[in-house]
């Protein structure tokens, strides 16, 4: 295991953002910490850095116990949410600024910030100041600058929090192209679950302070721990007490299953190819489904008339918390 | 507590504030006139008043120091009390130029990163010298280090007591231009240094002073300049005394009263270059910050 | 961000309490004690003296009139500044800087060579029309004016840059004219940028010496203002109405201070 953190508390006066976490990040992976905001992602992830001290816990790092240590003595590379680039410095010297403070030999810095300005495509900008840099470039500088003193692990906070959604598309394949290259266990915070999902080996799903889930995007998908994780990786909706994906639900116009729930449709929007449909059980449950819009046409489906839904076979469930409650 | 003197001083610390919300529009080659018939008036007569105050008196002592080509400006200087005034003014301007820099960067750092009871008067008491008279400036400073000192330090008529003066003066520039900058700096910027392995001192050394520099450099200006045309604080500190503690206000100040008005024309001009001088590294320091951005 | 270590903390935090103490605070102190030495009597001998009287009067007309003029010569000032692009746009913006940067004897010769009435520019023919300018109000007004005036429009410009015109814009779209967005839009926003800089103003105006030492003249009694009555008083060897007079200087000067300090809003 690369980075193990157990038991990890952190308080900022009596608020607790950390509530004895515990998770382990294995060796040359890209994990994804997910969560809603104010969770404690960051915290972690500061934790982690050294940029912040734990209340109580360990922290240990490639097998050494880091806890302790400042950051200077950790060897993690940091991405920030909004760069922090040292302005007052070209790029090919903001790159090589972890180099220098190792005292590596000129020649050798020369080459591997030429090396790492190559691999973030900024090779033609490296005399720029940061201020003349776009967002998604300066983003790809403060990344070149982190690997260049070759961390034991990457941390990035948010790294494309800042950026359009088209430039945050392009950075976010990148980065998994990069990770690809050059295997560094790498750890992102994202509060966008489709980002995490599609970047991530692997999911940490945070909230309010502690760890809901930890598991493959697939697993996570499928086999939740429990309504939040489900929840918060993608829409629900209840039907009889339990919370199931819309397109998990199954629809009729005439009573076909025994226990289907029998209901009127209230509201009907068309998205592109998919009909989202409303449900208005007679139990009084609102019912979102989502159908192709052949299979809507198919069955005729219109405000007003009566239909029948209830989980299709195979579908995943999961106790919906008023039920577990009530 | 925030500081009085941040709008006077801040703006220098503030690139293209002055310059309003469009900068590059106004790097165009034609300027563009968008005056409406009220502002054009409006224009009018403040161009009016600013001439009859400012800028008429201000050419009126270039001609009178020019009504004899440069001979003037030669015979001034080489009048021996004269460049012994210029001499120590414009040493001891510097030599409180680089006091203000080391104290007044210390000062705002202890301001904005440090924290302890009675920080706010402090702050307050930063401003004292820029709210203050001049006159009660060097009364005030007499007080401690004149003949009655208490604390047995006898300064007053001598070179020291023009080093007093002038640092009380200048006391808040360079504090209150670089306080606004401190307090902005982004704390990531050093959480970053610290990942990638630099120091404390390596942080502070190679972060946090360069981006300090443009306003240390903007407020060390301003300071020189204020230091370089000193006068009330000094009036009863220094004692005048020729060849000794007299500086070159003082010796403007003589010409006036001898009728010389040619020679104080002159001696006036070559202050006027100064700041001028002065304000222009400013432009310059201020410019070159904007482009960082 | 960086923590230094605690003795270093703790040398900075001295040393720039101490630097600050011997400079300002102590010697402020001992002249506000000098000035009570006796009790109230320095201050009830100062007010019964009528030059220190005519003195402070004078010093408050003068101030007054200077601030007045500053306002409004600053608030129009600014709004050309940020509002409207015009040519010399730049030159004047740097030269409305060169006060600050002129020696108050510089000001006081110049305003000297231009109005005096003997052969200044323009002196002999204001006085054959009834105007005296050096050696009376007019030429102290002017001399505070000079030494005071970016303050109010380094106030003011960043405020109405920070402002920006949406609103004036939009009042404008609701059909308001010039002066109704002036009055309700305008003036509203940049309310307490404008009565910053009258305070730093007035500060500045109740204090100036060494130009009004020039272009008043310095009569006793008559334009005589209440720093050059400091002055005189001192060199006269009657110090207890030199230190009463200074601490009123003073205690005006940190009333200005501290309102400005609770006014100002507290950036985040
Ligand atoms: N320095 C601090 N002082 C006080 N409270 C803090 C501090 N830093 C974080 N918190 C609190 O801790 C909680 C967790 O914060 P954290 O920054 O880790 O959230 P996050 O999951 O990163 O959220 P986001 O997605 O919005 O960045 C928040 O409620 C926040 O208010
Ligand atoms: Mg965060």
């Amino acid at each position: 295991m690369s980075i193990d953190v157990s038991g990890v508390t952190k308080t900022f006066g009596d608020f607790v953002a950390l509530d004895d976490v515990s998770v382990s990040l294995p060796t040359g992976q890209l994990t994804a910490l997910l969560g809603p905001s104010g969770g404690g992602k960051s915290t972690l992830l500061r934790v982690i850095a050294g940029l912040e001290t734990a209340d109580t816990g360990r922290v240990t790092i490639e097998g050494v116990d880091a806890t302790r240590l400042p950051p200077q003595k950790r060897n993690v590379g940091f991405v920030f949410q909004h760069y922090a680039v040292f302005k007052h410095m070209t790029v090919a010297k903001n790159v090589a600024f972890g180099l220098e403070i190792r005292k590596r030999p000129k020649a050798e810095i020369a080459a591997r910030v030429d090396e790492l300005l190559r691999l973030v495509h900024l090779s033609q900008f490296s005399h720029r100041l940061p201020s003349q840099l776009s967002g998604g470039q300066r983003q790809r500088m403060a990344l070149a600058r982190a690997l260049a003193v070759e961390p034991k692990v990457l941390l990035l906070d948010e790294p494309f929090g800042a950026l359009d959604a088209k430039v945050r598309k392009e950075l976010r394949d990148w980065l998994r192209r990069l990770h690809d290259e050059v295997h560094v266990t790498t750890v992102f915070v994202t509060h966008d679950q489709e980002e995490a999902m599609e970047v991530a080996d692997e999911i940490v799903v945070i909230n309010d302070g502690r760890v809901e889930q930890v598991g493959t995007p697939d697993q996570l998908y499928d086999e939740p721990a429990n309504d939040f994780v489900m929840s918060f990786l993608g829409e629900v909706t209840t039907l009889g007490g339990v919370l199931l994906r819309p397109h998990d639900v199954h629809i009729s116009t005439t009573p076909q299953l025994a226990g289907a729930a029998e209901g009127t449709v209230s509201r009907v929007l068309r998205v592109g190819f998919e009909v989202r449909v409303n449900v208005l059980t007679d139990d009084g449950e609102d019912v979102l489904l989502v159908l192709t819009r052949t299979h809507a046409r198919q069955l005729g489906i219109e405000p007003g008339v009566r239909v029948w839904v209830t989980p299709a076979s195979g579908a995943l469930t999961v106790p919906s918390m008023k039920a577990a409650v009530g | 507590m925030t500081s009085a003197l941040a709008g006077v001083t801040g703006a220098a610390a503030e690139p293209a504030s002055r310059e309003g919300r469009r900068p590059r529009r106004s790097r165009r080659a034609t300027p563009r006139n968008t005056l409406t018939k009220g502002a054009a008036l409006g224009l009018g007569v403040t161009m009016v008043w600013f001439s009859i105050l400012v800028l008429i008196p201000l050419a009126a002592i270039v001609a009178t120091a020019s009504e004899n080509g440069w001979s003037q400006y030669v015979a001034t200087l080489q009048n021996p009390q004269t460049w012994a005034a210029i001499k120590l003014t414009v040493g001891q301007a510097l030599l409180v130029t680089v006091i203000n820099i080391v104290m007044g960067t210390v000062i705002a750092w202890v301001l904005v990163r440090d924290r302890f009871p009675g920080k706010a008067i402090l702050d307050v008491i930063i401003d004292v010298p820029f709210a203050l008279p001049t006159i009660v400036a060097g009364l005030v400073l007499l007080a401690l280090y004149g003949p009655n000192s208490p604390i047995g330090v006898h300064w007053a008529n001598t070179e020291r007591a023009v080093f007093l003066a002038l640092a009380f003066v200048t006391l808040p520039f360079i504090v209150r231009t670089v306080q606004p900058v401190l307090e902005e700096l982004e704390s990531d910027v050093e959480e970053a240094a610290a990942s990638l392995g630099a120091s404390r001192t390596t942080i502070i050394r190679r972060i946090v002073l360069p981006s300090l520099t443009p306003a240390i450099a903007a407020g060390a200006a301003l300071s020189f300049a204020r230091a370089i045309s000193e006068y009330g604080s000094l009036v009863l500190l220094s004692g005048n005394l020729p060849f000794r503690t007299e500086v070159v206000s003082v010796r403007v100040l003589s010409f006036i009263e001898n009728g010389n008005t040619a020679s104080a024309a002159a001696l006036a001009t070559i202050m006027l270059a100064v700041a001028l001088l002065v304000i222009v590294v400013l432009d310059i320091v201020q410019r070159r910050v904007s482009r960082r951005g | 961000m960086v923590e230094v270590s605690t003795p270093v903390r703790w040398a900075l935090r001295l040393a720039a309490v101490a630097y600050v103490f011997f400079l300002v605070a102590w010697p402020v102190a001992l002249v506000v004690r000098q000035t009570f030495s006796n009790g109230l009597d320095n201050l009830i001998e100062a007010f019964q003296d009528p030059h220190v009287v005519n003195a402070l009067e004078l010093t408050l007309m003068v101030a007054f009139w200077a601030v007045v003029i500053n306002t409004l010569f600053g608030v129009t000032i600014s709004i050309l500044l940020v509002r409207y692009e015009f040519p010399g746009k730049r030159l004047l913006s740097a030269l409305i800087d060169v006060p600050l940067s002129v020696s108050p004897v510089v000001v006081g010769l110049a305003l000297l060579l231009v109005y005096n009435g003997r052969d200044g520019w323009f002196g002999p023919t204001l006085e054959a029309n009834g105007l005296q300018v050096i050696f009376d109000t007019p030429g102290m007004i002017m001399a505070t004016c000079f030494v005071a005036l970016p303050l109010v429009i380094r106030e003011v410009v960043p405020t109405l840059t920070e402002v920006g015109d949406d609103q004036e814009q939009a009042a404008r779209s609701l059909g308001a004219n010039a002066r109704q967005t002036f009055w309700r839009i305008t003036l509203p926003s940049i309310k307490w940028a404008v009565i910053y800089g009258v305070v730093l103003s007035l500060a500045r105006s109740l204090g100036e010496f060494g130009a009004v030492k020039i272009v008043s003249g310095n009569v006793t009694g008559r334009t005589q203002t209440a720093t050059l009555m400091v002055e005189a008083k001192y060199q006269n060897f009657q110090q207890g109405t030199a230190y009463a007079t200074s601490f009123l200087l003073i205690l005006v000067s940190i009333a200005c201070l501290v309102v400005v300090a609770v006014l100002r809003p507290k950036h985040p």
